[in-house]
């Protein structure tokens, strides 16, 4: 038995720290798995958190990527660069929504800046932040799902400081769905959302003064 | 049509069964980090060829062959032994409907069967570390004894907690 390593992996289990790395023997792996045993049985850690949910979900967003849709629907796309993370973004949930629409629309070469086809049925919903003198500066994808939620990245932007994204539904109605930092002009944020978002309207990004700094409309 | 049985999609196979895999793996390494780690490896392993034609019941087995995998490569790089295992058929329920995020775990019963098979005092310094926190500095001075004696008596009842453990075939 290795006393100290063993101890010392234990005093981690407790803490709720990420053990150590030794080579144990069978002795303390019986000893290991009734600790472990009994740490699972306290009550908070079992169940996930929201934020490493959230994370994970992002990340095998951002590696799907468009040769992830089904293969006889793929088109060559060519987009400006700033668009390419939303593509991927879009990509994947191309296949949320069983159909490659978005990338069939974003396939155009002569893509609107303003905003891109949204998917059969709105299960995707993207628009293009634009400021006022017609810069675009950044993107933002709406997703109808349990739960919907929206995804919004910013670039190019002379902005620093904390932003405010408002969504605009077609009733009328704003609907502030959160702020986020931008940091030398950029930023990303994601949410979830009570909206139905077929009835979205636009997106509006606003500044600490309330100043809108760019707005998007959603297809 | 739409085959309720099946998922659209890789973004409902995620959905539906992070909450559900994570407190599998949890329950398997009992700490947070790598119970996280181990969750995002088995689905950055298992969506890429996932086919969505598959049946639910089909994805979960799957994810549960992937989950066996990545445990038994996490304690052989970690430990060099299998101290915990995913049996898929086993652990089948740990997948299987209802999802949420309030399904019942079992590992109370789990621990409270180890526990309930040990004398007081060992199964007090159990409690008081693995259940309620306490530092072994803590939880000595709630047995009213010497840290060094608290270290003693938590080894003690580890090793008899093991050997419970095996009797009961956890």
């Amino acid at each position: 038995m290795t006393g100290r390593r063993l101890s010392a992996f234990i005093d981690a289990l407790v803490a709720g720290r990420r053990p150590g790395s030794y080579r144990a023997d069978e002795e303390d792996a019986e000893i290991l798995r009734a600790a472990i045993t009994l740490r699972a049985a306290r009550p908070g850690d079992a169940k996930p958190d929201d934020q490493f949910v959230a994370d994970l979900y992002q990340r095998l967003a951002d590696e799907a990527g468009p040769d992830q849709a089904p293969v006889a629907d793929i088109r060559p796309i060519r987009l400006p660069r700033g668009r390419a993370a939303l593509v991927s973004v879009a990509a994947g949930l191309v296949l949320v929504g069983g159909t490659a629409a978005v990338t069939e629309a974003l396939s155009s070469t002569s893509l609107s800046p303003a905003a891109v086809q949204a998917p059969h049925g709105n299960v995707v919903r993207t628009g293009t932040f634009e400021t006022a003198d017609g810069r675009v500066m950044g993107q933002i994808v709406a997703y109808r799902g349990n739960p919907s939620w929206v995804f919004m990245n910013v670039g190019g932007s002379n902005y620093e400081g904390t932003i405010t994204c408002k969504l605009q539904v077609d009733n009328g109605t704003t609907v502030a769905v959160g702020a986020f930092d931008l940091r030398g002009g950029t930023g990303e944020f994601s949410r979830n959302i009570q909206v139905d978002i077929g009835k979205l309207r636009g997106a509006k990004l606003v500044n600490s003064a309330g100043v809108i700094v760019a707005s998007a409309t959603f297809a | 049509m739409v085959d309720t049985d099946a998922y659209a999609d890789w973004e409902s196979v995620y959905r539906d069964n992070v909450d559900r895999l994570y407190r599998l793996m949890y329950a398997r390494v009992g700490n947070r980090p790598d119970a996280e780690d181990l969750t995002s490896e088995v689905f950055r392993t298992a969506l890429g060829p996932l086919r969505m034609a598959s049946s639910k019941g089909e994805v979960r087995s799957y994810l549960l062959t992937t989950s066996r995998t990545v445990l038994a490569s996490h304690w052989r790089r970690t430990l060099g032994h299998p101290v915990t295992s995913i049996d898929p058929e086993a652990d089948a329920a740990y997948l299987a409907e209802p999802s949420g995020s309030d399904q019942p775990s079992d590992a109370p019963q789990r621990a409270g069967k180890i526990l309930d098979a040990l004398p007081d005092r060992y199964r007090r310094i159990l409690e008081l570390r693995f259940l309620e926190a306490c530092s072994i500095k803590e939880a000595a001075h709630a047995m009213d004894v010497s840290v060094s004696n608290a270290k003693v008596l938590q080894h003690r009842a580890l090793r008899m907690a093991a050997q419970v453990t095996l009797e009961l075939g956890q």
